[in-house]
């Protein structure tokens, strides 16, 4: 599916450096026809459109997903504080349940 | 701040490590980002982690940091000896440290030597004045030794300097809670909100708060604060959602009978409603139950 989208913005780049082309031979036939230029042709408009459309679409789809950004949503909402750690204190509980725990480690 | 994307990963990690597998470097950097005491599970595999010495050098730089980590979680599960150890390489590594330092200073609370832990306190912070983690440090140690009017005339002191520093003011408020003061509480409580207005649970915790304090002004802003709580929740919060159902009874109740005061009848059963809802959902052999238990209060706030 990425490799889809990547190729419509692959599509669409080709088909402004396409519109870009057209505009040059434009202006080249004008200098030639001594005429002023007033504005391109229908069809470098419709290009540059057409290439807007597909260009946003492959920028859309190819990062991936939105993430939630609401606090309230059902990813973003709060559910637990952080334990206030700076405060923590050691004599509690758990020092009746102390486990076996053996530090190995070669001193580095 | 816990989001409920982040503690469902973290349950689902948990599991892993328990079970044998998953990446134990991965938990404890979980552990780490969202600040959650799992000091038992921590310990046990984080030097189990850093006994393996293949494992370790593929940390890098973060193996630093796991040792205090694990130091500090060995702490909390009392194995002073397992502590001992990840202090001594990290002070290897950094002799001058600061940060090692204090490490060491938590050693000695754990170990319940007050004397040595203030005294090396006191040395760090005539070097360091500024150093808040310190500051913190003996305000723990005074509320360890049970000393809690000394530890909130010392949080005070603190908060007057650091005044930005939101989790003192929850620890100070959790201390007036224990004090059961509750007003100096409140207020903790309003700055908590001031600081993070989006965080439900410190509405929550504020409405919570006025409810306890009773009387019907703070039993009508205790509602408000409830309802705030479920907006920011997204209704999630089923805490806040009886707490709607608790103030308005409590409201009927302080109030007396024969006045009007219709909305609050309005918003009971519409709580009621949505915690039936997650009851079906979740709980469907305990729905008969809340019905019954919610349909009482909604009679009694009606007559």
């Amino acid at each position: 599916m990425a490799g889809a989208d990547m190729a419509v913005g692959i599509l669409g780049a080709l088909v402004l450096a396409h519109a870009a082309y057209i505009t040059i031979l434009y202006r080249g036939d004008l200098k030639i026809k001594e005429e002023e230029f007033v504005r391109p042709p229908i069809q470098v408009w419709i290009e540059v459109l057409i290439s807007l459309v597909l260009c946003l679409w492959a920028a859309l789809r190819v990062p991936g997903t939105f993430l939630p950004i609401l606090p309230d949503s059902k990813e973003n909402r709060v559910v637990a504080l952080p334990a206030n750690l700076d405060f923590m204190i050691f004599n509690h509980r758990g020092k009746l349940f102390a486990p076996e725990l053996e530090a190995k480690f070669t001193k580095s | 701040m816990v989001g409920a994307t982040e503690e469902m990963e973290l349950q689902k990690l948990e599991r892993d490590v328990e079970g044998g597998g998953g990446d134990v470097a991965q938990y404890l950097a979980l552990v780490r980002k969202l600040r959650v005491r799992r000091s038992s599970t921590v310990a046990r595999h984080g030097l189990a982690l850093l006994n393996n010495s293949s494992a370790r050098s593929k940390l890098g730089a973060d193996v630093w940091t796991i040792y205090e980590q694990v130091a500090i979680a060995a702490l909390d599960c009392h194995a002073l000896e397992a502590a001992k150890e990840c202090i001594g390489a990290l002070r290897t590594k950094f002799p001058e440290s600061m940060r090692v330092a204090r490490l060491e200073g938590m050693w000695w609370e754990a170990k319940g030597a007050w004397q040595q832990a203030e005294s090396l306190y006191s040395d760090l912070l005539a070097d360091n004045p500024s150093d808040s983690a310190l500051h913190k440090r003996r305000i723990a140690m005074a509320k360890a030794q049970g000393n809690l009017i000394g530890a909130v005339e010392a949080t005070n002191k603190y908060l007057e300097t650091f005044m930005a520093d939101h989790d003192a003011w929850r620890e100070l408020a959790d201390m007036y809670i224990l004090l059961q003061m509750y007003k100096q509480a409140a207020f903790c409580f309003e700055e908590l909100i001031l600081s993070q207005p989006t965080n439900a649970l410190y509405h929550l915790g504020y409405a919570e708060l006025l409810y306890t304090m009773g009387g019907l002004d703070n039993l009508r802003a205790a509602r408000k604060y409830y309802a705030a709580a479920i907006e920011m929740s997204g209704g999630q919060n089923m805490r806040a959602l009886f707490g709607i159902c608790m103030c308005g009874t409590a409201i009927t109740q302080t109030k007396g009978r024969g006045r009007d005061e219709k909305d609050s009848v309005d918003l009971l059963s519409l709580a009621g409603s949505v915690i039936v809802k997650q009851y079906k959902e979740k709980c469907p052999n305990k729905v008969d139950l809340i019905t019954s238990i919610l349909d009482k209060q909604l009679v009694a706030n009606i007559a």
